[in-house]
């Protein structure tokens, strides 16, 4: 196969598309900065997608959940054992995804013989002030994409599909407030959620559809979904800025 | 990268830095260099801490003198040091080793709670920390290693109840009731805080923070009146010991300034 380099383009042409049909059913997860850090924000069933990697990096994936294990078990044990050996201020996801995951995804995508990993995901990075937060939406082969591609947009969705993808960040492009409160994140997050996820519809009139067929739609899918959400916070009592959200507040936040 | 993180060891984080070598090795194995014959094993851990249960949770404070020999070597150090948001681990013994097994226990509850997504149980904590006692034992036979910690903290998924415990240099544990002291100075403060929970107007358990300050400040200034290795309360240069107060909200550090207040209207 060496020897015929079309049939290699042939492989990874094929790969890719049995990831992409793979990854197609995922349920979307969108991440935004509001006033006081970064909101995750999914609907699932039973299985955890989003997760904390260290003190300030969060990271929500889509895909199976072998691959998303194997690679959330690497991040975190190549930022712990930076945090331990340096500091916790040396632990930056710039080097975490441009130097150690990346090369990673693309040698196991590329090496036709071997598996891949059916895995797309995003980091997310919160810093001292809004214009340090990162957001860095990582591929199955290696590609990284800063901010959902928009530059300094402060925030970021994934979801099975580029269509479903796109139209959560023009949603997010319009109804994204980074002083917004983590209620009001909230509820931009899930529209942006339900727009992912709602089947295609080529022959919508204005592009979005409105929010109250957005609120209709996800509450319909609560009723056998569950809600999950964490926050990164810039500013906490301690060095741990993870936090999970659950139980009353989360209740609260999402009505 | 990732194959060998499964199995038993996959939420271990000092194997994870042997596996990248990043842990002193001499630090790990305890039968090497075991002390020549006839050198006799003088433990030295000079220093005072104690911690005790009261109405608010439990209470740990430590003098901040640091010796070597008789020479103070420093008068600012902080022996009460926060391992998770309701853990802390005060340390009598050597800084070195003692602050370095502070770092790999506070990371080690990191990355079980991270790579495991659960909090590791209170008997987990405790049983981590002993082991890392336990792996320093070839140190301490060498007599330069030394640690002779207190571990308090809060238990959430159990009964709801601080839990305090003292340990040996190998690495035994004991849960204790009411309070516990370690170091040069403990034998006083054992007795000062024994005396007041037998014949005290309050059980230790029922004083309020106020007074659990002062019983503190008072217990500290008692060891420093005849252990040179306890800084007690540096009247001159203001220097306070350290204080922190566990309780369900969490970790909670005295102001110096309230501290010093509460010295001077009740101890000075």
């Amino acid at each position: 196969m060496i020897e015929e380099p079309y049939r290699w383009v042939e492989a990874i042409a094929n790969r890719r598309e049995y990831i992409e049909t793979q990854l197609a059913p995922g349920s979307p997860i969108a991440a935004l900065s509001y006033g006081g850090g970064i909101l995750f924000v999914t609907v699932g069933q039973a299985r955890q997608k989003l997760f904390e990697i260290y003190d300030r990096i969060a990271l929500g994936a889509i895909g199976h959940p072998g691959d998303i294990e194997r690679l959330r078990m690497a991040a975190i044990e190549l930022a712990s054992a930076e945090g331990f050996t340096r500091s916790a201020a040396d632990v930056s996801l710039r080097r975490l995804a441009f130097y150690s995951l990346s090369p990673l995804l693309k040698t196991a995508f590329e090496q036709v013989y071997g598996a891949p990993y059916l895995a797309r995901m995003i980091f997310a990075e919160v810093g001292a002030a809004p214009e340090g937060d990162l957001y860095l939406r990582v591929e199955y082969d290696g590609a990284i994409a800063a901010e959902g591609g928009v530059k300094r947009a402060g925030f970021c969705a994934i979801s099975g599909t580029a269509r479903a993808t796109e139209l959560m960040e023009e949603l997010l492009q319009r109804d994204h407030d980074p002083k917004a409160t983590l209620h009001g994140a909230m509820k931009v997050a899930l529209d942006a959620w339900s727009i992912g996820s709602m089947p295609p519809a080529d022959d919508l009139p204005s592009g979005l559809p409105g929010r109250p067929a957005l609120l209709a739609y996800r509450q319909e899918k609560l009723v056998s979904a569950t809600l999950e959400a964490c926050v990164l916070e810039r500013s906490a009592a301690t060095s741990i800025r993870y936090r999970q959200l659950a139980g009353d507040e989360l209740q609260a936040l999402s009505a | 990268m990732t194959g060998d993180s499964l199995g038993a060891a996959a939420a271990d984080f000092p194997a994870l830095l042997r596996r990248r070598g990043l842990l002193n090795e001499a630090a790990q194995s305890p039968a090497v260099g075991v002390s020549s014959a006839g050198a006799v094993f003088v433990p030295t851990h000079s220093t005072t801490i104690l911690a005790f249960k009261f109405s608010g949770g439990v209470l740990v404070a430590g003098d901040r003198r640091a010796t070597a020999g008789n020479t103070v070597v420093y008068d600012r150090a902080d022996k009460v040091l926060e391992i998770d948001r309701h853990s802390i681990m005060a340390i009598a013994g050597v800084p070195a080793t003692a602050w370095e097994m502070a770092r790999v226990l506070e990371h080690s509850l990191q990355y079980f709670r991270r790579t495991q997504l659960q909090e590791m149980s209170v008997d987990g904590k405790v049983r981590a920390l002993s082991k890392l006692l336990r792996d320093n034992f070839g140190f301490v036979m060498q007599g330069v290693g030394v640690v002779v910690p207190i571990f308090a903290t809060y238990d959430f998924a159990g009964d709801g109840q601080a839990r305090l415990y003292f340990y040996d240099a190998m690495g035994a544990q004991f849960e204790v009731a009411e309070y516990a002291a370690t170091g040069s100075g403990s034998p006083a403060v054992r007795g000062v805080l024994f005396y007041e929970n037998r014949w005290g107007k309050k059980l230790l358990g029922k004083l309020r923070e106020d007074d659990a300050v002062t019983l503190a400040l008072r217990a500290l200034d008692t060891a420093a009146e005849a252990d040179t290795a306890t800084g007690g309360v540096d009247r001159q240069a203001r220097i306070f010991p350290i204080i922190k107060i566990i309780s369900a909200a969490g970790i909670k550090t005295l102001p110096e300034e309230q501290i010093a207040a509460r010295f001077k209207s009740t101890v000075a």
